[in-house]
Order: structure tokens, then sequence, then C-alpha cells
């Protein structure tokens, strides 16, 4: 690299690993929004179901 | 309880917003850098993530405090939610910075200081986790958890700099080349797509916790129905 | 229990008194049940013995690098053999009901705190003082100087006054001992890398500045710790 600044070639070609980078940073943060959202789901789904049993007479 | 609040409505595409334009700076406003080339840009969502990794522990370390004061489980319940995003959000940083560190320092792990602790503190969660899944009364498992939080967050600081102490040790000022972090130097626009960075993921932690705070009420309230019906 | 007479029997005048007295007492309760049974001392010493021998295979060194990694091999030796100490001395006193009998007593929690805590350091100073010598010896190196045993005596606390609380923990959750270790390590970081270079520093006789900031760094980790657990035990005892 510090090559690179004497030869004065420019950055080195890094663009593979930016692409890695933002694709974990993007695809952790989406899966964990995903999940956030089938748990809500499930949730309110339980939720349902035990406030009809709650209702009905036992 | 089901139908979201308006403000929190408004927080989430003020969010969302924010993490647009956030993008378009990081890519299209920040200057190449001259060494590393376009992995460097890795850099401001890097940072960002581990920022709120921080904001996570820190929110969790306070819940506890509240928690064993008043006794009210909604600490409890903002306390695990803090810790679940930290944990999500570290990792990140962990593994973006694993990915930024190959290209620009040849290996795809350093011992840096900030990397070690984020990893610590991976570890910590873990440990977060595994003494509250080994607890059935609700109580106990919140104010353990609640200790263990404030534990956690007062060692970590001291862990930091004692592996930073540890690091100057064996690496002592070397001429010109990293094995740490940030050691590019940083233009003005880079420093504002920077701080604009950290400004979005802050609100984005707001938003992210809120909406986890809600999921941890709602499996509350099922779980003591549960408990109702089946008795 | 004994304990709990003991501790309703003191008649101190005053509060520092009493306090102390009824410290002494879970010490001594502990102490004299160890000196009969000799159970947890037989354990933890073999156990470091056994850590040792593995070091000695594990690590094939010649004399110049075994001075590198004294330090290290020492530091995990207590580290884990404390850990047997920790979860045993907690454990008997949750399986014989002693934990429930001291919390009846008529004193502070934080009395329960500081009594287990000092019994356990007290457990790891006698295994510290048998590992040493015999590791004086197997390595043909002198461990007794001043110097090290400071950086063992603060190490030492730094590790009790954590692992005495996170073992109070531990004990009352379904996966008990396998807990501890896990609990513990993340938290105790500091000591082990401040002991380790510190102890390092000193068989290699580097100059005290480098040493010190290892030495200043256990003095704090220890303060803050003792005073944080001290403070958070009540919240782990009560039923």
């Amino acid at each position: 690299m510090l090559l690179n600044l004497i030869l004065k070639e420019g950055p080195i070609e890094t663009t593979n690993y930016m692409i890695a980078g933002y694709a974990v940073i993007f695809g952790v943060m989406a899966i964990y929004l995903v999940s956030m959202y089938l748990r809500r789901r499930n949730l309110q789904r339980d939720l349902e179901v035990l406030e009809e049993l709650e209702n009905k007479p036992q | 309880m089901q139908t979201t609040p308006r403000f929190l409505k408004i927080l989430d595409i003020f969010s969302i917003i924010l993490f647009a334009v956030a993008v378009v700076l990081v890519f299209f406003y920040a200057e190449l850098e001259a060494i590393m080339g376009q992995v460097q840009r890795v850099f401001y969502f890097h940072v960002a993530t581990a920022w709120v990794g921080m904001l996570g522990f820190l929110v969790a370390a306070i819940a506890g405090v509240v928690y064993l004061l008043k006794h009210e489980r909604k600490w409890d319940v903002v306390g695990f939610a803090a810790v679940e995003i930290s944990l999500v959000f570290f990792f990140i940083t962990i593994v973006s910075g694993s990915i930024w560190a190959r290209p620009a320092w040849g290996t795809w792990w350093t011992w840096d200081p900030r990397l070690t602790t984020a990893t610590i503190v991976e570890l910590v969660y873990a440990a977060y986790l595994l003494l509250r899944q080994g607890i059935e009364d609700p109580d106990r498992r919140a104010r353990f958890g609640a200790v263990y939080a404030i534990l956690g967050f007062i060692s970590v600081p001291l862990t930091f700099l004692s592996i930073r102490l540890y690091d100057r040790t064996i690496h002592p000022v070397v001429i010109g080349n990293g094995g740490g972090e940030g050691d590019f130097d940083m233009t003005t626009r880079m420093m504002q797509t920077f701080m604009f960075s950290l400004f979005t993921f802050s609100v984005l932690f707001a938003t992210l916790l809120w909406h986890r705070i809600r999921l941890g009420n709602l499996a509350e309230m099922v779980e003591s129905l549960r408990l109702k019906i089946t008795q | 229990m004994k304990a709990e007479r003991a501790l309703q029997a003191s008649p101190k005048a005053s509060p520092v008194g009493s306090f102390l007295g009824a410290v002494r007492a879970i010490v001594w309760k502990d102490l004299a049940a160890e000196l009969r049974s000799r159970e947890l001392l037989s354990s933890m010493l073999v156990f470091a013995l056994l850590v040792i021998l593995i070091f000695n295979f594990a690590l094939e060194l010649d004399v110049k690098a075994r001075a590198t990694v004294t330090g290290g091999v020492l530091w995990v030796t207590f580290a884990f053999a404390g850990t047997l100490g920790l979860n045993r001395s907690m454990a008997t006193e949750k399986d014989r009901g002693c934990l429930d009998g001291l919390l009846l007593a008529p004193v502070d929690r934080s009395v329960i705190y500081f009594g287990k805590a000092i019994g356990n350091l007290v457990f790891m100073f006698v295994v510290e003082a048998i590992v040493l010598p015999i590791y004086s010896i197997l390595y043909n190196v002198n461990l007794f100087q001043p110097g090290l045993l400071l950086v063992i005596l603060l190490g030492s606390v730094g590790y009790v006054a954590v692992g005495t609380l996170l073992a109070s923990m531990a004990v009352q959750t379904r996966t008990r001992d396998v807990l501890l270790p896990i609990l513990l390590f993340p938290l105790v970081i500091p000591v082990l890398i401040a002991a380790v270079k510190a102890s390092t520093g000193i068989l290699e006789i580097l100059p005290m500045d480098q040493i010190r900031p290892w030495i200043n760094l256990l003095v704090v980790y220890d303060i803050i710790f003792t005073a944080v657990a001290f403070m958070l035990f009540d919240y782990i005892v009560e039923e």
C-alpha cells in the first residue's frame, strides 16, 4: 500500500469488498426487521386465539 | 396496544428518509478514498452500527438500574429489547469490520481494541441470554438480567482500556500503516457523511427500540393470558 | 445452623463491630466446614496441578520461551481452579439450605456477601500458595517475589469480588455450575489481562513504569467491582 502511494497509481480496486460489506449491513438489518415482523404477527395470532378461549364458556 | 401510535408512524417515515439520504451520501457524496478505494465506504455504516450497539448497551444498563429500583416489569422489557438490538448491530459491526479489514490491512481479523471489545460484548450478551434462559421465575429472570447488564456495562470500558494498553505494548507507534481503524484522513465531505450516518442510526435505534418494546409488551400480554387460561 | 446462632448471639455494641463479627462468623463457618471435609481444597488443588501438567505438554517450551508464558499459565490455572471453588462454595450453601438460614438471620445482606467473598478469597489464596512453590520447582523459576505476590493478591480480589456475586446467581438457575464460567470470564478479562501483563513484567524484570499501569488497572477494577457487587448482592438474594 505504501508502494501505491509512492507510485501514485491511485486507489486499489476494492469494490467487491464494499459490496460484500454493504450486503452484510443491509442484509442483517433486513433479516432483523423481518424477524420482528414475523414475531409480531405470530403473537397477534396467539392473542386472538387466547382471547377466544378466554371468552368461550368453560 | 395493537394500533401503531401516530408518533411512531412519523418516526418510521423519518427513519426511512434519513436512511435513504445517508445511503446517497455514502455512495455519491463522499469522495473515493485515495488508498483503499471503494471499501472505505463501509466505514460510515460500520461505525454507525457500533454506535447503535453502544447506545443499546447503555440503555440496557440504565433499564437494569431502574428495574432494580422500581420493580416494574416494563423496564425489563426495555432492557431485553435494548440487548437484542445491540447484539444484532454489534454483529453487523464485527462482520463489516472484518470485511473492511481484509483489503485494507491484509487480514480478516485484527486484534484491534475496538473489534475485540465488540466481540467480548457479544459474549456478554450470549451470557445474558443463557442466564435468562436458565430461570423460570419472571421476576428473578428480570432481576438477574438487570444485574448482569449493569455488571457488563461497567466492565466493558475497563476491558477496552486494558486491551488498548495491551495493544500499545505489542505495537508501539508504527509509522504509517494501520492495524487499527480510521487510518485515513477524512475530508470535509467524508466527515459530514460520517456525522450524518451517526445521526441517522441514532434515530433508527430509537425507532427500532420502540418497536421492539411494543413487541416485548405484546409477548408479556400473551404470556400472562396464557397463564390465566391454563389455570 | 451454627452461623445463625453466632450472628444472633454476637452482642457487639457498635454497628461496625457487629457487622465485622457477623462477617467473621460466616467466614469461620466456611473454613471450619472445609477443615473438616477438605473436599473443596483437594479438588481445587488437584485441578490446578492437572492444568499445570497439561500446559507442560501442550506448550512444549524451552527455558527462554517459558519466561514469557509463565504469567499466562499461572493465571489460567488460577482462573479455572477459582471457578471450581466458587461453584462448590455456593452450591453447598444452596444444597444444605444454609442460604435460607443465613437470610433469616437479622443481618444486612452485605454481611453474607463479604463473608462468602472472603471465604472464597481464602480458598484461592490457599490454592495459590500451593501452586506457586510447585511451579517454581518444576520450572526452576523463583515465583516468590513481592511484586508478583502483590499482583496475585490484587487479581484474586477482583476475581472473587465478581465471582462471588455471579456464583450466587448461577446457583439459583437451572444450569448452575456450567453457567458460572460463561458469566464470569467476559467480565473478568481486564483482571486477567492486567494480571498476566503485570506478572510477566515482574518476572522479566521490566522497568516499573511499564508495570505500574497494569497494577493501577487492577486496583481500579478491584475497588469498582467490590463496591458494585456488594451493592447488587441484595437484589440477588431476595426471595
